[in-house]
């Protein structure tokens, strides 16, 4: 450290590259503006898909879409109302579950693909449905319990799957809004658009670009490797690792092809890798929103759900950043040169980088992770934890733009009251009706989370084999629930949760998370499609004002803060407090 | 209902069958009883027990049952003033005795036999028996027993008369337009009741909202406990009850139904009627609102002022002229006219006019007169008279001008193709009307005025009241297009009307306000009915919806914004005995059971603040939508987090300088 002798010149250098909290800061600066500048390059392209326009690849779901008519026949063709849309939507999951249940149950015993170890009902249970429903929790220990079928074609097909009916039903939620024609549009058409036009591309450059930067993608299973030295013979496990992370992070899916997740050396090796799988798992999210602007012809109105959502992204992120940098009080007060807590951290990744993944994956409902969460401080976790306890305010491919418009139209609600108007949204009047689902939606999420781990923390077998303190394990369990039930699928770990009693509940709670949430969600646009969204009129309150987005963030946020408060208080804020030494301990 | 029935109403609401209606409360009561549970069977749920202890048990239920009193009492005063003036509606609704006409014979009936369609004889001094409209005759009504109005006013052919207002003057024919038990009393005295139980859609979704956030705040409060076992202590069950009932949005929850009421009651104070209460609610969201420039933005009752005749005609002959249009006119100007012109030339010869026929004056054709097969004498507005009758003069045109430009109204006569003067019609601007429409600026209402005088005439009142936009030479048909076109802009329009022409019109307006002279035609498609007759009284209709609706919305905002405060006065009391925690304890509130005690009674004593505010209605500065939502946030966002910290703090020093010592 000779940053004393190095006058004048040296300073900015020293201040930039040396000082770590400011090149720390600076690279998550850097990672949400990349991120956001890719969101604004693509999202006139996601607005136009929205909209029902055509783009430069319409031909290709053109030909698909006559494809799906000579086989589906007049289904493919049907205008539905949302019974019809969210019912075909039901079966086709449905279906496919039913399909990846079979293939995973039976894999070891199915011909010539067989593989992989026998897993449990509750286990494929969990994992199919895991992987059905964009949450990707994984409760099988490693991959190589699946065989190389599953994992290639199921568990991938899954993770195709899932993001793209998502963004199916957001589609018949926007034309729900704008439309008076009582129809949702048709789900196939929907599906075969955004599959074709938005993620088969978007997930084939992103490919492209993970292979030039060095991640495996070959069929060969794995790589048997002489270390020097020693000579020991590791086998490195291999496969189309690219394509994987690829879809992993454009779908917003987060499921690993190695247990580690991306923490594994080579699912993300280095910065650009780091900054490409970011920016892919959070662009889709983010240009919807900025795209919902120019679907309703109101440009403030995508800006300001951008702002709120890239202001509550930013605090995490700092948040989290910081309390590693930080360290706690036992490992920084050893006397060394303390370095932030880089346990379970990538040390070529850093700090800044680890963090910023992680928080961007639990904001989004991805759920990857590049660093251990278990290692991680006390108020660290709290930063990546608030993405799950606010149901992933960015939200998925296609749930982050419905998931907000419930908190757009609940704030409308109590803001329009507040200055003494109707409520309305976008010119359409909201009855007692959409209210009523919109609060349905907004608290089932707490419901959802809080109901599970009062019962689990009852039932004292449960727990018994935890690793971790108790308040460290409130916090576990906690996080295990609200990452099923936001889809998210980010795990802490520190304890099997392949049992009975998490795969099934985790199950549950995905399935309600996701289908739940979304039937509620369409039944509002169902309710919306009968009335024409005329547009603000002069005098109402203003969506894309500065006022309406600091209330609506403020609802987010409080919302949070009121369901959760008590059970953070014993979870890592006890152990914040602990950690910190804000008292004497009185048993 | 006296002071004791108030007593009994609060005291019956305790039953939980009542409560039940209201989860919010419902809850409350619950917790009171497992309140008084634990200070009788104490050993019970592994409570602790001391003397402070059980002092603390048996306030916490004293305070619990205050909650509810302060809740039920606030409802108790609501319905207490709406019953009280259906009590009052109740004494007009007498028997009196009619004279019905029927086939030319007039026989002596009692008034609840009258149905609609019937025709009766009203005498000088006699009560009208039963609501209808003018079919012959003019007179003064008194209807002091319904608007307080001393003043008796002049009903005409085809104004609407109300059931029980007593004929001052002359003799009426009236045709009955409504059966027993539909007239307009029955109708309000039915509203009034109504709106102690209709919920409107907006109340539907507000009690969903809070019954959602009842339901979080218990899986809180259970995980809480749960929780608490799972780390190791095992928590004073007494302690979260506390907390659950802190955190419920019981303020608002308590004071919803009061307030829907209370919007109703004032309305009445008013001396309005609304047919719903969702009309009411409508009215807080105007953004137009469409006003008649006579009666409404000027003193309406136009008074001829002066005669112009022009050049070759005497003044004599002049209002001569003028008698002879208007004698048989009832049009309120055609009598001033009539009245003033007398005053030059007492009576008239019109025995050369004896087969003219009078031509009455109507808003499509803006004229009255008198014609015949060979000639005519008519007066009316300029252009109806020079399009009618293809004639033209300068002279006349530039007084016309002149008197428009005063922002008087300008009657030119015309007799067989020739002008024969001008009478000039003052108009003033209603004394206080410029302030009101200025409020209604602030608020970016938008007001059209249409009116079928001039373009002159209009611009002059409209600049001169401050009236945004105006339609001259309206006809009803304009208003109705007005209407349709600031509907098709997504905007909610009010309109005042009282003519039958007006019907359509205020039937497709969001809210649309009639007279309660106007025809029955107007009062059936208008949503709300004005007794006074007062047009500008659509301003307070409007405040008041607007006022219902912030109560609300301030009311809830301002509740769930007290919780942050609570979370950090007894979280910290909860957890006690882990001293690390205490960094919680922003208050510095060291005696738990005195913190606890300090929330529930700010909790519960903010009620009795609130009653006022929900009854009245919160006090709002009519200001732009994003001005109001910056100040709401501020005083009941923000101030609702700041303040229970301090009025705790304050409860929590105040009881332990009286020493209260647990």
């Amino acid at each position: 450290m000779n940053a004393d002798s190095s006058g004048g010149g040296y300073f900015w250098t020293n201040f930039f590259l040396n000082n770590r909290i400011v090149s720390g800061s600076l690279i998550i600066i850097i990672y949400l503006a990349v991120a956001s500048i890719f969101a604004y390059i693509i999202y006139p392209f996601v607005a136009k898909i929205y909209r029902g326009e055509r783009t430069f690849l319409s031909p290709v779901s053109d030909a698909a879409i006559r494809l799906s008519e000579k086989i589906l026949g007049p289904l493919a063709k049907k205008e539905m109302r949302f019974t019809e849309y969210f019912g075909v939507l039901l079966a086709f999951s449905f279906l496919a579950g039913i399909i990846a249940f079979i293939f995973l149950y039976y894999q070891t015993v199915i011909p010539v693909i067989a593989g992989g170890t026998r897993l449990g009902t509750s286990l494929t249970f969990n994992t199919v449905v895991s992987f059905l429903t964009n949450t990707d929790l994984q409760h099988y220990s490693s991959p190589m319990q699946l065989s190389y079928f599953s994992q290639t074609f199921v568990i991938m097909g899954l993770m195709f799957l899932s993001p793209v009916i998502a963004f199916a039903a957001s589609m018949a939620f926007v034309r729900g809004v704008l439309t008076d024609s009582g129809n949702l549009g048709n789900f196939f058409r929907d599906f075969i658009r955004s599959l074709t036009e938005l993620f088969i591309p978007m997930t084939f450059v992103v490919t492209v670009l993970l292979i030039l930067s060095g991640i495996p993608e070959t069929l060969n299973h794995s790589l048997l490797v002489q270390i020097p030295f020693t000579n020991a013979n590791e086998v490195l496990p291999l496969g189309p690792v690219s394509s994987w992370n690829a879809i992993e992070t454009v779908g917003t899916n987060g499921g690993g092809f190695y247990s580690a997740n991306l923490a594994f050396p080579l699912a993300d090796p280095n910065w650009f890798t780091n900054i490409v799988m970011f920016v892919s798992l959070t662009v889709i999210p983010l240009s919807s929103l900025l795209a919902m602007g120019r679907v309703f012809g109101n440009r403030k109105f995508g800006t300001m759900l951008f702002y709120v959502v890239m202001t509550i992204f930013i605090f995490t992120a700092f948040l989290t950043f910081f309390s590693e940098y930080a360290g706690i009080p036992a490992l920084s007060g050893l006397g060394t040169i303390f370095t932030g807590n880089m346990a379970g951290k990538e040390t070529g990744l850093g700090i800044a980088q680890s963090t910023i993944l992680n928080v961007g994956s639990t904001m989004t409902s991805t759920g990857a992770v590049n660093s251990a969460l278990i290692d991680y401080t006390p108020t660290g976790m709290l930063g990546v934890l608030t993405g799950l306890l606010l149901n992933d305010p960015l939200g998925g491919d296609g749930t982050s733009v419905m998931n907000i418009f419930m908190f757009v139209i609940f704030t409308a609600f109590l803001v329009s009251l507040m200055v003494g108007k109707l409520p309305e949204v976008l010119g359409i009047k909201l009855e007692s009706k959409e209210i009523r689902y919109s609060t349905l939606t907004i608290i089932s999420h707490p419901i959802m989370i809080l109901i599970p781990l009062g019962i689990t923390l009852l039932i004292t077998g449960i727990t018994a084999g935890f690793v971790n303190s108790h308040a460290q394990n409130i916090t576990t369990v906690l996080y295990e629930f609200a990452s099923s039930a936001s889809n998210n699928g980010s795990e802490i770990g520190g304890f099997n949760t392949s049992s009975l009693f998490f795969n099934y509940t985790d199950g549950a709670l995905m399935l309600l998370g996701r289908y739940l949430l979304m039937g509620l969600e369409l039944l509002i646009a169902q309710s919306f499609a009968v009335k024409k969204a005329r547009g603000e009129s002069v005098n109402a309150i203003q969506l894309g004002s500065f006022n309406f987005g600091m209330m609506m963030m403020f609802v987010i946020i409080f919302m949070g803060i009121l369901s959760f408060f008590p059970v953070l208080v014993l979870g890592p804020l006890f152990s914040f407090a602990k950690d910190f030494n804000l008292g004497v301990l009185i048993p | 209902m006296n002071g004791g029935d108030l007593l009994k109403n609060t005291i019956t609401g305790f039953r939980p069958d009542i409560l039940l209606r209201n989860p919010v409360l419902f809850v409350t009561e619950i917790s009171m009883i497992l309140s008084l549970f634990a200070y009788i069977f104490h050993g019970f749920f592994n409570l602790p027990f001391s003397a402070s202890y059980q002092e603390f048990y048996i306030s916490v239920f004293i305070l619990l049952f205050l909650t509810i009193f302060f809740a039920n009492l606030g409802y108790s005063i609501s319905e207490r003033q709406s019953r009280s003036i259906v009590e009052s509606l109740q004494k007009f609704r007498k028997e009196s005795t009619a004279n019905l006409l029927r086939d030319g014979e007039i026989t002596l009936v009692k008034s609840s036999v009258l149905r609609r369609g019937d025709v009766v004889i009203v005498n000088r001094n006699e009560d009208i028996p039963m609501d209808g409209e003018i079919i012959e005759g003019n007179g003064y009504v008194s209807e002091s027993n319904i608007t307080g109005e001393s003043r008796p006013v002049l009903k005409v052919l085809g104004d609407s008369v109300t059931g029980s207002t007593k004929l001052l003057t002359d003799t009426l024919k009236v045709r009955i337009t409504s059966d027993p038990g539909e007239t307009f009393i029955d109708k309000m005295i039915e509203l009034v009741r109504k709106s102690s139980r209709e919920k409107t859609p907006n109340e539907i979704a507000l009690t969903v909202l809070l019954s959602g956030f009842t339901l979080i705040f218990l899986m809180v409060v259970s995980v809480l406990y749960t929780e608490t076992g799972y780390i190791g202590i095992s928590p004073n069950i007494v302690f979260l009850v506390v907390l659950f009932i802190c955190l419920i949005p019981t303020t608002i929850g308590s004071l919803l139904t009061a307030i829907g009421i209370a919007s109703v009651n004032r309305m009445s104070g008013f001396n309005i009627m609304a047919k719903s209460g969702r009309a009411v609610e409508n009215a807080g969201d105007i953004d137009t609102i469409i006003l008649d420039k006579t009666g409404t933005i000027t003193m309406g009752d136009r008074e001829a002022k002066k005669f112009y005749p022009a050049p070759s005609i005497s003044l004599e002959d002049f209002a001569k002229f003028c008698i002879l249009t208007s004698r048989d006119d009832q049009t309120r100007e055609g009598m001033s006219i009539l009245k003033n012109a007398r005053k030059i030339i007492g009576e008239v010869d019109d025995s050369e006019y004896r087969n003219f026929k009078f031509i009455p004056f109507s808003a499509e054709t803006k004229y009255s007169g008198l014609v015949s097969d060979t000639g005519y004498i008519v007066k009316g507005s300029l252009r109806s008279l020079e399009e009618r009758f293809g004639i033209k003069d300068q002279y006349i045109e530039g007084i016309c001008k002149e008197i428009s430009s005063r922002g008087g109204t300008a009657i030119p006569l015309a007799r067989n193709g020739k002008f024969l003067g001008v009478i000039e019609m003052s108009d003033m601007l209603k004394p206080g009307i410029k302030e009101r429409l200025d409020l209604l600026k602030k608020m970016q209402i938008k007001t059209i005025m249409c009116t079928g005088d001039d373009e002159i005439t209009a611009r002059e009142i409209s600049a001169e009241a401050g009236i945004d936009e105006f339609v001259s030479n309206s006809t009803p048909e304009d208003k109705f297009n007005v209407v349709v076109r600031e509907k098709a802009k997504s905007r909610m329009v009010a309109m005042v009307g009282d003519g039958t022409n007006d019907a359509p019109a205020l039937a497709r307006a969001d809210v649309g306000l009639a007279m309660n002279s106007g025809t029955p035609a107007a009062k059936d498609a208008a949503n709300m009915i004005d007794l006074d007759n007062d047009p500008t009284k659509l301003i307070d209709v409007i405040f008041i919806g607007k006022q219902i609706l912030i109560t609300r919305g301030a009311l809830t905002t301002f509740s769930f914004a007290n919780d942050l405060s609570k979370y950090f006065v007894i979280l910290p009391a909860v957890f006690a005995s882990f001293s690390f925690l205490g960094f919680l304890n922003i208050l510095d509130l060291t005696n738990p059971l005195l913190a606890i005690t300090s929330a529930l009674i700010f909790n519960t004593f903010i009620i009795v603040f609130l009653i006022p505010m929900a009854l009245k209605g919160v006090r709002f500065k009519p200001s732009s939508v994003q001005e109001l939502l910056k100040r709401n946030i501020l005083v009941y966002g923000v101030g609702g987090i700041i303040m229970p910290f301090i009025a705790i703090k304050l409860i929590y020093m105040a009881l332990a300088s009286v020493g209260v010592v647990w």
